[in-house]
């Protein structure tokens, strides 16, 4: 049941009036912001440029869109600064934005007022390749501008005790795919090291490699078997590079210092993220009852910490799941206080060498909070500012996720200036 | 408002020979002004400069300006005392996609084992001649009161300087 919007956007303030107010974060950073919390809508006039030779559209990913589709629409949109929008296609009656033709140009809009030109991602060469068992490259590793995402694998041990996250649907959406596209659920690591292998005939193209997928709690300690096909994919991505390290970020559980350094020694990985997804412990004992009953909140923070010694600082993130800590009925009940305690948490990170990064929370129908709300746009640019500006504060770089690796925290794209 | 660049501007824009230096400024408001060979013209008429480095001072203040409306400004120094500074705002950064990948392969072979971080279009708005004998006469022509005086004195037992 598509989520009613309209009624919540009335009583907050509105772009013109969040970028009067915080003329410190850039209005297009703003305007980022907002694309995603409220989606966007392609009219028919807009979708007669997409141009399936020469843009990239949706395709393999780890979580569902509000649409609940698979449909071939856009990827991602892509503003004149070079900061990308990865938004879904969504109801008109979710009062989304609006990609329209201006004067043949793609543009968002709003209210029927022009706001941008954008641009559509270009398809990188290799989507139209095929590796040597048979499976279209674009369903073996995905690309952003500059980054290549490895979705190893798409099932979440989570899930199958029902402890899955509340605002998760990597599962149903897994469950979509693999009928719809037959987009395998878990990778060979051959045909990943043939897809490297293909994209990185194109010069210029890429900066960085992400790995993530679900949990897997398996093994004689928790997460071992989660690390053991991590290492094989790494080693496989690593046969296609002459250094011993290249530029990459592993997204993975919340493992413990033998597993850490079994990964930076054996592969050439150069940064982890392990995602708290909320910073309160209460609300993470609700949101994520699967990572509070296996590790805890507390000890997460602590392997988070632990990581940095391995890692190096400004190659340590968390990500969390923006706005999500405002969620019915446990959640905070006021923006300010939210706002307060995540920035009050982070900063106990920051000062240990880990930095937090933040995803706009979209309350997705295949989740369990599909019926949610997210939080206000003023909300999400002050956890932005707050954000970059712990990262000042503690001289944190983020390079390994920032606006050309990942493009999806709005946060990190403020991290140009670091 | 964007400008067209006349001809000699553009013409010193294009010469390899011509000194290029970028100046922007940063968050505190301090200038920070670099040699930057990279700078060409491009199709629509606005200048297109290759930066090479995503950590550069010049192009977080880059950044800066095209966030924050902020002008930058080009100035090139040719042969001679010709000299001349465009005065603009950057208007796009393109980091991907076929022009990026154009400049990416051009740089390289130009330049060999290099990166390229950004494509920064940078809109014209305002040009002024900084060629010294323009400026000499300009300011000779309509500031009455720049000169010192002694250069325009008769002194005794000599003739008068015809004033240049």
């Amino acid at each position: 049941m598509p989520v009613a919007l309209n009624s919540r956007f009335a009583e907050e303030l509105t772009l013109t009036e969040v970028t009067a107010k915080h003329p410190e974060v850039p209005r297009l950073i703003c305007l980022k912001i907002d694309v995603q919390r409220r989606g966007v809508h392609y009219t028919e006039r807009a979708l007669s440029t997409v141009d399936e030779t020469l843009h990239q559209l949706r395709g393999a990913y780890i979580f569902g869109s509000r649409d609940a589709s698979l449909s071939p629409l856009p990827e991602s949109l892509l503003l004149r600064d070079g900061t990308s929008i990865l938004v879904d296609p969504t109801p008109l009656d979710q009062n989304p934005y609006i990609v329209d033709l201006v004067d043949g140009r793609l543009a968002l809009t709003d209210g029927g007022d022009f706001l941008e030109e954008v641009e559509l991602w270009q398809k990188p060469a290799y989507y139209d390749q095929t590796t040597s068992s048979g499976i279209p490259m674009k369903y073996v590793v995905t690309a952003r501008p500059q980054r290549l995402n490895i979705f190893q694998s798409s099932f979440c041990h989570y899930w199958a005790n029902d402890k899955g996250c509340l605002f998760c649907d990597i599962v149903t959406h897994q469950t979509q795919q693999r009928a719809e596209l037959r987009i395998p659920i878990r990778l060979n690591p051959k045909d990943v090291s043939e897809t490297i292998g293909e994209a990185l005939k194109e010069p210029g193209r890429f900066t960085g490699i992400c790995l993530t997928a679900g949990t897997d709690i398996r093994g004689e300690e928790l997460f071992d078997q989660e690390v053991e096909y991590y290492i094989e994919i790494l080693q496989a991505v690593g046969e296609n590079f002459r250094t011993r390290k290249f530029p990459s970020q592993l997204i993975g559980s919340a493992f413990n210092e033998r597993q850490l350094a079994r990964l930076y020694d054996q592969t050439g990985l150069t940064s982890f993220t392990t995602d708290l997804e909320v910073l309160n412990e209460r609300l993470f004992a609700w949101i994520c009852p699967g990572k509070a009953e296996k590790v805890g909140y507390q000890e997460w923070k602590n392997r988070l910490i632990r990581s940095v010694d391995i890692f190096g600082r400004g190659n340590v993130g968390t990500g969390i799941v923006g706005g999500v800590e405002l969620a019915t009925p446990y959640g905070f009940t006021d923006e300010e206080e939210a706002l307060r305690s995540t920035l009050e948490e982070a900063e106990d990170l920051a000062r240990h060498g880990v930095t937090t990064v933040y995803i706009v929370w979209v309350p997705r129908p295949g989740s369990f909070f599909r019926s949610q709300r997210n939080a206000s746009l003023e909300y999400y640019v002050r956890l932005a500012w707050g954000l970059h500006s712990l990262r000042v504060k503690y001289n944190l770089a983020v390079a390994f996720d920032d606006y050309r690796r990942c493009g999806n925290h709005p946060d990190t794209d403020l991290s140009r200036l670091l | 408002m964007a400008i067209e660049l006349q001809k000699e501007v553009v013409e010193l824009l294009q010469d390899s020979e011509t000194v290029k230096v970028l100046a922007t400024v940063d968050e505190k408001g301090f200038p920070h002004a670099v040699i930057k060979q990279s700078f060409e013209l491009g199709e629509d008429g606005n200048l297109v400069h290759l930066e090479l480095f995503e950590s550069s001072r010049s192009n977080k203040n880059l950044v800066r300006g095209i966030w924050h409306n902020r002008k930058v400004s080009v100035t090139l120094k040719g042969k001679g005392d010709l000299s001349y500074q465009i005065k603009g705002r950057p208007i796009k950064s393109i980091i991907a996609g076929p022009v990026f990948n154009e400049h990416y392969l051009r740089v390289r072979e130009r330049l060999g084992d290099v990166g390229l971080a950004a494509v920064w279009i940078i809109e014209p708005e305002e040009v002024i001649n900084e060629s010294f004998s323009a400026r000499l006469a300009e300011e000779q022509a309509a500031q009455v009161f720049c000169g010192h005086l002694d250069r325009i004195a008769q002194l005794s037992g000599a003739r008068p300087e015809t004033r240049q």
